[in-house]
């Protein structure tokens, strides 16, 4: 019989039972496979050994449990047969939630508009973010096709010693809350991140290569698009975090610079309306980006209408948005003033953070 | 931030930055070969996040620092894509091998990147030697096992990943679902990989 191939041999060094008989007994018979197979195993162990690293079998999965929860956003609204289970896990996530929301809020802009494999377009004077997550991009066609993206600036939030260092840092004050909420005490802690831009050039040349490599064809750019730039800037930004006794957040305050997008070449829109375009833009940043609305309108997170409810208020005289997840877990405040964009979130009713909001100094 | 204690990839998940990428670079996406983000449910956390995690966070921190060499760097990677994980609306059946295969995906970026803590693993490397089997530790050096490394990060993606999933123990069933290929092309995929990767070992050695 002919001889089985590289696979099949490949596989019975590691799985006998998962190679066919007739394979299994034609090897045990044949000096050439076996002398294949032998090298085979050579080469398996020698890789094995390159690839080899330090045991995993002693990592914290609590710690490491505690430390995704931090950063997961709210679970979804109380389920009528919730288990007890389920339940603990909606409480144990609730407050990070809240870090996770107020951070996105006022950092979105510095943390996404810096990173290398990001692009991120705002709206002068508006705060709608149109976040190609790293999950997105993972599904994304590579951004770098189409032209190239740099980040000026160092993304660098850090805590700081007092409001003091934080406004020292970034020349901005940290709004100060007069009343804390009950069940919120203590000392904050404060951050600060300095100012960071990005830049995506497009380039019609890559795209288009970038399209023939994937068998699709580029839509035609608009005249003017090859080249242009879109340029993006963020931050400041500071902010004060009230914990709880067990490090979660209880109530983030935060202000930062309102993101700005600059563009060259071509207006804002007809970049847009390209990028939307483009193969392999998946449907959920498609829909973000198709929200962009020129009053002002677009909330400046994406916000499941499923879990959270929007609604709008004054606060300080101008209009601000009230966000509030449906099943009462957290909420937030969210407005833009002389260029600063400020959020008030807790694991508090709305009315709360609209209150801490109002009273801001 | 301070918000998210432990900073690195954490932090960055929630900024959506990559760990590592200040200052002025140029960006580097990989394309996504066989992973599936479901881009449904965002900003919802699925409710099987945490029995999925702790099942296989380990699984998934092997893989990320075969593709490293160090566990901390792994743990990072693992956070990232279980964050992923938790908005996606992968199937339960897959998530394991989707788990699997972002890791590997997102640890060989990190590689070609060049954003890798070289000095960190080498640091830590050099105290792994202990848990190598006797035959590695007498034919396999630090140094080659750095540069099988970077050699890995070159592999055709697929090679790449399908070689770290069978090399973390992963069945060949479960590498051909995660991957979409039949289990006799796993064979073949892995062979060819480890191929690649002696040569490149005997190349170093014969030139030395």
């Amino acid at each position: 019989m002919r001889h089985p191939t590289e696979g099949v041999l490949r596989r019975l060094l590691d799985e006998p039972a998962g190679v066919a008989d007739a394979d299994r007994q034609h090897v045990a018979g044949c000096h050439e496979c076996l002398g294949g197979l032998a090298s085979m195993r050579e080469d398996a162990i020698l890789v094995d050994a390159a690839l080899a690293t330090e045991s995993v079998a002693g990592v914290d999965v609590d710690s490491a449990w505690r430390r995704l929860s931090t950063a997961v956003p709210a679970p979804g609204p109380a389920r009528p047969a919730a288990s007890p289970r389920a339940s603990r896990a909606r409480g144990f996530l609730r407050r990070p939630a809240v870090a996770a929301l107020g951070v996105a809020v006022v950092l979105t802009g510095a943390g996404t508009a810096a990173a290398n494999d990001w692009l991120q377009i705002f709206r002068t004077k508006q705060i709608a973010p149109v976040t190609f997550s790293t999950s997105d991009l993972i599904a994304l066609p590579d951004l770098t096709a189409y032209g190239d993206v740099v980040v000026t600036g160092k993304v660098d939030v850090n805590p700081v010693r007092d409001a003091a260092a934080a406004t020292a840092e970034t020349g901005l004050d940290v709004p100060e809350v007069t009343t804390l909420p009950r069940g919120v005490s203590g000392e904050p802690v404060y951050q600060a991140g300095r100012e960071v831009s990005a830049t995506f050039s497009f380039s019609a040349e890559r795209a288009a290569r970038a399209a023939a490599e994937t068998g699709r064809t580029l839509p035609t750019p608009p005249p003017g698009l090859d080249g242009s730039q879109v340029r993006l800037v963020a931050g400041p930004g500071v902010a004060a975090v009230w914990r709880q006794p067990t490090g979660v957040p209880a109530l983030f305050v935060g202000r930062a610079v309102a993101p700005k997008a600059f563009s060259s070449g071509v207006p804002f829109e007809t970049v847009r309306d390209y990028l939307l375009s483009l193969p392999g833009l998946p449907e959920n940043v498609a829909t973000q980006l198709r929200t962009f609305t020129a009053d002002g309108s677009t909330l400046p997170l994406p916000v499941p209408a499923d879990r959270m409810t929007t609604s709008s208020t004054q606060v300080g005289g101008v209009p601000a948005t009230v966000l509030a997840s449906r099943d009462r877990l957290l909420a937030a405040v969210v407005w833009v003033k002389d260029g600063l964009v400020t959020v008030v979130a807790g694991s508090l009713d709305p009315g709360e953070v609209v209150s801490i909001a109002r009273e801001l100094r | 931030m301070d918000l998210i204690p432990h900073g690195g990839a954490t932090a960055a998940a929630v900024l959506a930055i990559p760990r590592g990428v200040a200052g002025a670079e140029k960006g580097r996406v990989e394309r996504k070969e066989h992973v599936a983000v479901s881009g449904s449910g965002r900003g919802a956390v699925r409710v099987d996040l945490d029995a999925v995690f702790r099942r296989d966070y380990q699984l998934v921190v092997g893989v990320a620092a075969r593709v490293l060499g160090t566990r901390d760097q792994a743990e990072d990677v693992a956070q990232d894509v279980f964050l992923s994980f938790g908005r996606s609306s992968v199937p339960a059946g897959e998530a394991r091998g989707w788990l699997c295969v972002a890791a590997a995906h997102t640890a060989l970026n990190l590689i070609r990147s060049g954003r890798r803590r070289i000095s960190r693993e080498e640091a830590s490397a050099a105290d792994d030697d202990a848990v190598v089997s006797d035959v590695a530790e007498t034919v396999v050096t630090l140094e080659e096992r750095s540069r099988v490394r970077s050699a890995l990060a070159e592999l055709p993606r697929k090679q790449a990943v399908a070689l770290v999933l069978r090399h973390s123990g992963l069945s060949y069933s479960e590498v051909a679902a995660a991957l979409d290929i039949s289990p006799t092309s796993v064979g073949t995929t892995v062979r060819r990989a480890e191929s690649a990767l002696r040569r490149e070992l005997i190349r170093h050695a014969s030139s030395d």
